[in-house]
């Protein structure tokens, strides 16, 4: 049974994977951004966030603009290559 | 959007809808840059073309202190921009980079133009048209595909017209590549 494979239980929810896909469409993003498309509250993402990071799919950076301070968020490569298997396995189930 | 698993199916669905909303977002801003290098360099141009053809002047090129201004604006301007966004895309990305590319291809060229006989208006025209017809293309915004078309044209023109002359096309060029779909692009974006 090659068609089914486990999906990534980081990705397999609903937030993070909200999250992943929109960071696979842009180059960076901002947290206001991120929270903006999901309709997240803050510290529900701020928790997914940190998952993620931990598990090396995204790097997050922390900086200021100005006096405000800001976080940005980008997909890494690995995140990427986790992405694609979990598409890949999802495409598996359903055809 | 809580923290819950989901069915095969609604994973799908979500992949494609955060997809579609990450793909809405590029940065505005765009006909700034336009109109400002359209009516900086088109006045530039024909006041060199007045200068050298209807004057005794000595130095028609010092028209061109103009440009460096308008540059400081520039950056500070884009500066701006990039702070305010929340968001970079890939397109927004390499939207800077083609009109870094252009830049760099610019200034080598008004670099060696002693080189050139000072027929470097033609080459400045080109890169000008590169970055013009495919910032048209990243945007899918028809009236700068056409302005980068109207450069390149104004340069095949520039090959075969005098050193004086070529300020003069340049002059008409910029107006039709930059200035009026610069105007256009602002209502785009203003719409």
């Amino acid at each position: 049974m090659d068609d089914f494979k486990p999906l990534d239980p980081l990705l397999h929810s609903q937030l993070r994977l909200a999250v992943m896909s929109l960071l696979l469409s842009v180059e960076s993003a901002e947290f206001t951004f991120i929270k903006e498309k999901t309709r997240a509250t803050a510290g529900n993402l701020s928790v997914q966030l940190d998952k993620l990071s931990s598990a090396g799919y995204i790097q997050v950076e922390k900086a200021f603009k100005g006096k405000k301070p800001v976080t940005t968020c980008q997909i890494t490569k690995w995140g990427v290559e986790a992405f694609e298997t979990y598409v890949n396995a999802l495409k598996g189930y359903i055809e | 959007m809580s923290e819950q698993t989901l069915t095969n199916k609604e994973s799908l669905a979500l992949i494609t809808e955060m997809i579609g909303q990450a793909k809405r977002n590029y940065q505005k801003g765009g006909s700034f840059h336009f109109l400002l290098w359209g009516w900086v360099v088109m006045l530039a141009n024909l006041g060199h073309y007045y200068l050298e053809g209807f004057t005794d002047y000595a130095h028609p090129y010092l028209v061109w202190v103009i440009t460096f201004p308008a540059g400081i604006i520039s950056a500070l301007y884009g500066a701006r921009q990039s702070k305010r966004a929340t968001v970079v895309s890939h397109l927004d990305r390499l939207y800077g980079q083609v009109w870094i590319a252009a830049g760099v291809g610019i200034v080598i060229t008004l670099i060696f133009m002693r080189n050139l006989s000072f027929n470097h208006g033609a080459m400045i025209l080109l890169f000008a048209s590169m970055g013009t017809y495919l910032s048209g293309q990243m945007l899918r915004f028809k009236p700068l595909i056409l302005g980068g078309l109207a450069l390149a044209a104004a340069a095949v023109v520039c090959f075969n017209a005098s050193v004086t002359d070529q300020y003069l096309v340049s002059a008409i060029g910029i107006f039709l590549g930059y200035i009026i779909p610069g105007y256009l692009l602002k209502t785009k974006e203003n719409g």
